[in-house]
């Protein structure tokens, strides 16, 4: 467990201590911003709702959340790579699932550090102002859900390959954003609707304002739950294999 | 294995067997067989050899592509529990720039499951003491290398691989470092260093594996490498009161293959330098000249080393 607990703290340390936290915080709290310039010229709960469900909401899942999920679930294990510190790791009397698990954890801890925060800071704004904290907690949620589901994919691609940031943007745009918005029934094979349904299963008033983005999949916080631990289970599986069979070079 | 080589020591803890490499078409380390034991060895080679390569299968960081390696009875590529006995200072740097040297060998010590105190008695080893608590961000090389080294100490191992570790170390931290290894060699550990500097490796190993193109090309103490070289004469040189004349006398008695003469001193070239040892003194006497010097020329590393290169 201590050992467990230190791969965690290095982890945090080594992705949030970096220069890069400063423009991914920023980014963080663009969605929280943009509900308070659109708030400010709502007059009704109704339409507040609306409006946090409209810029905001698609601000957070489409941009802030698969960004700050790549860089830190692909940096988890990329950066050591990188910097020459995963052998540092690798050579210590250690599971190689329990060296997966702390990554994850610690990828998914601190991607929760910035679109956590962004997302309480929305719901926060919607609350003040019109004293709907419904959202609060299924927001986080959702960030929470989604963002574990996208660490896990970018963990493994953080280790296979030294572009996974090329890799992952794409992904994130092309496929998340593009093909399964475009494609109604692909939406159930995309990784931001995993908690994106869960709100909404959470939220029934919210379901009128995502339909679209939601497509296919069929709003409920117990499946995306337990959709999303089975995709973190696989991650630790796969990476863990990687680490005991692949060559550090 | 009991295969009477020199590649081979009696009680091996680390045993390498029929090993090859090869990333792609590029062969990196091919068919080696060796083993090593208690003591320090040195693995000898110039840059680009397999030593790296060698090293990282032998702590499972690389698996080979055919052949065996095994660490106390245990592959390491599938036995991570070898690493409570294993520990490894690589080239690399592979160092936390963000932890101070304690944090980072404190951390190496928590992964390792070491013991209250390791992490102070390892940060003395290499006497970091006065800089344990500052960024390693902001050492130096050498500092970086005693910090790595520390870390490898930590879990007190019986078994301490070491690339290149005197990289980047100024000449006081290497002559401490140096004095370590020996010293942990002496208690019984397997020590195994690569280097590429001659000088290096002959204050540090007893015993030497020369590694040359992925291929073992000698192994033994150093005397024992340059007397394989049975094919590369010794150079001998010699100081008499009539060079000349000892000169010719060993031309002709067949035990020296060339003779150079520049002054009072002879250089001589031989295959035989026990027999030119045993032949000379009486030579010698019955010319009735003096000898005051007999010195092999190239009994060092360095020289093995060019031959072994060279002959390739």
């Amino acid at each position: 467990m201590r050992a467990f607990l230190a791969l965690l703290a290095a982890t945090l340390r080594q992705l949030l201590g970096g220069r890069r936290i400063i423009p991914l915080a920023l980014m963080g709290l663009l969605p929280a911003v943009v509900v308070v310039a659109l708030l400010a010229q709502e007059r009704t709960a109704v339409g507040a709702r609306e409006v946090f469900h409209d810029a905001p909401v698609t601000i957070m899942f489409f941009i802030v959340l698969p960004v700050a999920s790549l860089v830190f679930g692909a940096g988890a294990l990329g950066d050591e790579r990188r910097d020459g510190t995963l052998s540092f790791i690798l050579l210590r009397p250690l599971p190689r699932s329990l060296l997966a698990a702390a990554k994850l954890l610690g990828a998914w801890l601190a991607t929760l550090a910035v679109v956590g925060v962004g997302a309480a800071c929305m719901s926060v704004v919607l609350g003040l102002r019109f004293s709907d904290w419904g959202t609060l907690g299924p927001l986080l949620l959702a960030v929470a859900l989604s963002s574990l589901s996208y660490v896990s994919v970018f963990l493994v691609l953080g280790y296979l390959t030294q572009r996974a940031v090329l890799i992952g943007l794409v992904y994130a745009f092309i496929w998340e954003s593009g093909m399964t918005t475009a494609v109604t029934s692909l939406a159930t094979v995309s990784l931001m609707r995993i908690g994106l349904g869960a709100y909404a299963g959470l939220v029934p008033a919210s379901r009128v304002y995502l339909t679209d983005i939601l497509g296919a999949v069929q709003p409920g916080a117990d499946g995306a739950v337990a959709k999303a631990l089975v995709i973190a289970v696989l991650a630790v599986a796969s990476v863990a294999g990687l680490l005991r069979y692949r060559d550090v070079a | 294995m009991t295969t009477p080589s020199p590649s081979w020591v009696a009680d091996p803890t680390i045993e390498v067997r029929a090993v090859s490499k090869w990333f792609g078409q590029k062969v990196a380390v091919s068919d080696l067989t060796c083993s090593f034991g208690p003591g320090v060895t040195g693995l000898l080679g110039p840059n680009g050899a397999g030593k790296t390569t060698l090293l990282r299968m032998v702590v499972g960081l690389l698996s080979p592509s055919d052949g065996t390696v095994t660490v106390m009875g245990r592959d390491p590529r599938h036995s991570p529990e070898v690493y409570r006995s294993l520990s490894m200072v690589p080239e690399e740097d592979a160092v936390y720039g963000f932890q101070t040297a304690r944090q980072f060998v404190g951390y190496a010590a928590v992964l390792a499951g070491a013991g209250p105190g390791s992490v102070e008695r390892a940060i003395a080893t290499v006497s970091l003491g006065d800089a344990a608590d500052r960024a390693i961000s902001g050492f130096s090389k050498g500092m970086r290398q005693r910090a790595k080294v520390a870390a490898a100490l930590v879990n007190d191992g019986p078994v301490l691989v070491l690339d290149e570790p005197l990289n980047g170390t100024d000449p006081v931290q290497r002559a401490h470092l140096i004095a370590t290894f020996r010293r942990l060699g002496a208690e019984g550990r397997t020590v195994v260093v690569s280097s590429h500097v001659l000088a290096e490796v002959e204050r540090l190993a007893d015993r030497v594996l020369a590694i040359v193109d992925g291929k073992l090309a000698a192994a033994g103490d150093v005397a024992a490498i340059r007397r394989a070289m049975t094919d590369i004469p010794y150079r001998v040189r010699l100081e008499a009161a009539e060079p000349r004349r000892l000169a010719a006398a060993l031309l002709e008695s067949g035990v020296v293959e060339s003779v150079t003469v520049r002054g009072h001193i002879l250089t001589v070239e031989t295959a035989d330098l026990t027999g030119l040892g045993r032949s000379l003194p009486p030579l010698a006497r019955s010319l009735g000249t003096r000898l005051s010097l007999f010195e092999p020329e190239d009994l060092s590393l360095e020289s093995v080393f060019r031959y072994l290169v060279r002959g390739r």
